[in-house]
């Protein structure tokens, strides 16, 4: 039987980055498995939760809850979202009647990498992308997933594709959620940090598992016309030959 | 004015106030589990290692008569002047034996003069563990190990103790602390790498650490 | 969600009539795109983290390492007043003095009056952080006293009347050209090639006047040992060496929180700070300072004194949620892999401790006017990944955040933004239509060449980064359209 997933869209990737999800539905179905977006969520929560605005917050997690209810596998193409409802929901929903709920919502909560490699136990998903990659390791995949080796071991199976190390492959990009407006400068001397490592490279494109920091690290290889393209994992699993 | 402490009482009325809420449980595993350092096998080799790892000298000699050559040998290496030694027996022995014909200051006197060339001190123990000589204010004072161009520390491989932690417990054992006012262990001669991350030897003390390690049988 | 920081400095205004969020904003404004100081930064950091890592090789298990120094701390935290009247019960037992100090006025009052009574003229400093917390030279030269600071670092930077860059290399921001020039100013001596091993020379020779001719010597402390009453001091130049062994008098004026229970303790501590604040196995001179000079002894200090600061600490302790922050021992390590750091340096934060440890201890040690450091971060965490007694560090930063909200001290504009915010997330059909009329607006602004101007609302995000991407449709409304086969086959 095939297996059920409900997908979790990040907020901005719906309003902003839809192919991610758009690519992510279609890995996941190539991969044999029934993909359902249950209509009525919206956002997790996150950044009222970073903001420090938990009673904000809440009420979203509350309701992230009620919507995955009945989910068994919940699939998301952010490690930062994942790392909201696996890491922060708990403490968040710490002294509420629903903690419980979120505990267990964190168990079948899986950023897609993962979700592919750890509990589909698949590297190989059919993908084929004939570019040189880098790889940059989001901050909450790498350190509250800790997620190192599983969006490597889905680029090593993609035909055709030559991944290129990076200097500082774990170094943040600056994003940051909202830290990238309120703290510009620092954000985008970050963000610049990062593109010098990946023109390093001179790899044509530069993966990562969250569109967030890729929306911002491709925001200024643009504006620095850089030879290198921001590109989310699900849309390179996504191509084929 | 020592005597007057106005804010202790309140200070550790305010802590105990604050303790009475437990911090929340540590969770994962326990550091019980497994050592933490690689055990060391062979002292004499570890420690040898250590000290050109810290870039300091040391001399393996097989009784005193060598030790006494060893120690002529390093004083012969500096420019002219006194030298501080701690006043102990096996050091006045030593020094005789080596033939140094300078001027010395002996720890009995007090502490080593700005312009001592070297001190030549023993040491409390030796830790293989990182390559480090442990002083403590009987091995001729505070002064004696930072205060010179130059300091020698003579020992015996009988002084050799694995690691840091055998160390300081062995310390705690003894009282040593209780004894003195001042403990060291010092792993080279003094270094800075203030300037641009480079590393540079003799900042404000020893340029050089030289340590005469007799084989006791 | 807040797009315009609202922190931002009005321009031309002076420095005197900003608040310190304002100064920062402005500041790490200039810093982060200074690229000769993200190089010097960039140089230091790479040598340092290359050193990190070797020195954690050394250590057949780290974690292990972590875990068992973050259990000794957390043990001496958790029973604080006892491991410090032990402490100072040994103490007193040797002849020295212990003077608990509730705040920095109360901690140099004792040091100067001290100093004035014993007619002291020149003291010496090895490095201390809570001396520069406390500002105690300041006070000390307002007695008429001559301050040296004998680390190099710290040398260094008092030379050019400035803070200290970093806990650990305080100099950090400097290259030898610039240091070169400074002493040739100050010192009157020209070292032309500028090697650091002539620089170094000149620094001991002019220091080595100040030590044989100081009456005080005023050290920090690392650790204070409870069983011995010992306190710890890591040196590698052997000033802290010297300041503890020439003077008359030695003062250790340290923060309560440093006292560990057991002598043997520094076995794991020693290596694991030395390690994380340096790369080296253990730190050259690891020292262990129990009273004043014994009968018997050759030498040492007649009187000895050690200050135990409050400041803020004890508050700290009571908030049984961040008191593991009091845990920390001053390695760097988080400093040192901080992007935030790297890219704005030391000064900008404006504090005492920087980086993230700053981030998080500042606003509870100096109130809610550096809050805004609990927001300058990205939360991505590098911090907590090194930090040697496993200090959560960023979700500290959460947490702080959480607090001041808590507390009313967060913009009203700020807080109407999330309640708009959250209404829309609460109805699916309001947060759908609000993204399609931003898209459709902004997209609008857009195509007349708006991006990063004035009018643009996104500007804090568009002026740097170009347009945000604007698609025709939402997922959703493609899943609505083309995808919604739910369960992946049949309609």
């Amino acid at each position: 039987m095939a297996r059920k997933v409900s997908l979790f869209v990040p907020c901005f990737v719906d309003q902003l980055q839809p192919e991610v999800a758009v690519d992510t539905v279609k890995v996941l179905r190539r991969i044999g498995c029934e993909v359902d977006f249950p209509q009525d969520q919206t956002c997790c929560g996150q950044p009222a939760f970073n903001s420090g605005f938990w009673d904000e917050a809440r009420p979203c997690a509350e309701r992230f809850l009620r919507v995955f209810a009945d989910a068994e596998t919940i699939v998301c193409p952010s490690g930062s979202c994942t790392t909201m409802v696996r890491v922060f929901y708990p403490e968040l929903m710490a002294s509420g009647a629903l903690y419980d709920q979120a505990a267990a919502a964190g168990k079948r909560t899986f950023e897609l990498s993962e979700f592919l490699v750890k509990v589909m136990g698949m590297t190989d998903v059919g993908a084929a992308f004939p570019h040189t990659v880098t790889y940059h390791a989001s901050c909450h995949g790498l350190r509250e997933l800790k997620l190192r080796e599983e969006p490597l071991q889905l680029l090593r199976a993609v035909k055709g594709l030559k991944l290129v190390d990076m200097l500082r492959f774990d170094e943040c990009c600056g994003f940051g959620g909202t830290f990238a407006t309120k703290f510009e400068s620092i954000s985008v001397a970050m963000g610049e940090s990062k593109c010098d490592s990946v023109a390093v490279t001179g790899a044509e494109y530069v993966t990562a598992i969250d569109p967030s920091c890729l929306m911002h690290v491709q925001g200024i290889l643009g504006r620095r016309k850089d030879r290198a393209k921001a590109i989310h994992l699900a849309s390179i699993l996504a191509r084929e030959a | 004015m020592a005597a007057s402490n106005p804010s202790r009482e309140a200070i550790l009325a305010r802590i105990r106030e604050g303790l009475r809420t437990p911090a929340p449980p540590l969770g994962g595993q326990s550091s019980a589990v497994g050592p933490i350092f690689e055990p060391v096998e062979n002292p004499l080799e570890r420690f040898q290692q250590e000290c050109k790892a810290n870039l300091m000298e040391c001399q393996l000699t097989a009784d005193a008569a060598a030790s006494a050559r060893a120690l002529a040998q390093v004083l012969q290496s500096l420019p002219a002047g006194e030298v501080f030694v701690q006043d102990d027996a096996v050091l006045r022995g030593m020094l005789a034996a080596s033939g140094a014909g300078r001027q010395v200051r002996w720890s009995s006197q007090g502490g080593p003069a700005e312009n001592s060339q070297a001190t030549v001190t023993l040491a409390e123990m030796l830790i293989a563990q990182t390559g480090s000589i442990f002083v403590t204010a009987q091995c001729g004072g505070r002064g004696a190990s930072v205060v010179a161009p130059c300091h020698i520390v003579y020992a015996t491989t009988k002084q050799l103790v694995p690691d840091l932690v055998t160390a300081l417990r062995a310390a705690t054992a003894q009282g040593r602390l209780d004894k003195n006012s001042f403990a060291c262990i010092i792993s080279g001669s003094s270094r800075t790498a203030d300037i641009e991350k480079i590393l540079v030897q003799g900042a404000h003390g020893p340029m050089r650490l030289v340590v005469i390690l007799e084989t006791s049988a | 969600m807040s797009t315009s920081s609202g922190l931002s400095a009005p321009a031309g205004e002076t420095p005197s009539a900003m608040t310190a969020a304002q100064k920062f904003l402005q500041d790490a404004a200039v810093k982060s795109a200074d690229l000769v100081h993200r190089e010097i930064i960039r140089k230091n950091m790479d040598s340092y983290d290359a050193a990190h890592l070797r020195g954690r090789g050394r250590f057949k298990d780290w974690e292990a390492a972590r875990r068992k120094c973050q259990e000794i701390k957390r043990e001496a935290i958790e029973h604080l007043d006892r491991y410090l009247l032990q402490f100072e019960e040994k103490v007193i037992a040797r002849g020295g003095h212990v003077f608990w100090a509730a705040n920095g006025d109360e901690a140099c009052a004792y040091i100067k009056d001290l100093a004035v009574s014993r007619g002291v003229k020149t003291v010496v400093k090895s490095k201390s952080m809570v001396t520069e917390e406390i500002h105690l030279s300041p006070v000390l030269e307002k007695a008429g006293i001559r301050v040296w600071e004998t680390d190099l670092g710290e040398f260094i930077v008092q030379l050019r009347n400035e803070a200290p860059y970093h806990i650990v290399t305080p100099a950090m921001h400097l290259n030898r050209q610039q240091i070169r020039d400074l002493f040739r100013e100050k010192l009157g001596e020209d070292i032309a090639d500028a090697d650091p091993q002539k620089l170094v020379a000149l620094a001991r020779r002019k220091l080595r006047e100040a030590f044989f001719a100081a009456e005080m010597g005023i050290s920090g402390a690392n650790f204070l040992v409870a069983d011995s009453g010992a306190v710890a001091i890591s040196t590698n130049e052997g000033n802290g060496r010297l300041s503890t062994s020439l003077p008359r008098i030695h003062v250790a004026v340290t923060g309560i929180e440093k006292v560990i229970p057991r002598l043997e303790d520094l076995g794991t501590l020693w290596p694991v700070l030395a390690t994380s604040g340096t790369g080296q196995p253990i730190t050259t001179y690891s020292t262990l300072i129990g009273g004043p000079r014994q009968a018997g002894e050759a030498d040492g200090p007649e009187e000895f004194h050690v200050v135990l600061l409050d400041n803020g600490r004890s508050s700290l302790l009571a908030n049984a949620e961040e008191r593991e922050v009091l845990t920390c021992i001053r390695c760097g390590a988080c400093l040192n892999i901080c992007p935030v750091y790297r890219n704005i340096g030391g000064h900008t934060y404006n504090t005492t401790y920087q980086g993230p440890i700053g981030s998080v201890l500042t606003p509870h040690l100096r109130g809610s006017e550096f809050q805004h450091l609990s927001y300058a971060s990205s939360l991505c965490g590098a911090c907590s990944s090194v930090c040697p007694v496993n200090i959560n560090l960023h979700h500290h930063l959460l947490h702080n955040r959480r607090d001041a909200t808590a507390a009313g001290k967060v913009k009203a504009g700020e807080r109407t933004q999330f309640k708009l915010w959250r209404t829309a997330m609460l109805h699916p059909r309001l947060f759908a239509l609000g993204g399609w009329m931003m898209r459709r607006s902004l997209r609008l602004l857009y195509g007349l060449g708006l991006a990063g101007t004035a009018m643009d609302p996104m500007r804090a995000w568009s002026r740097k980064r170009g347009p945000l991407p604007l698609p025709e449709q939402s997922f959703r409304a493609r899943w609505k359209r083309e995808l919604g086969r739910t369960y992946g086959g049949s309609k």
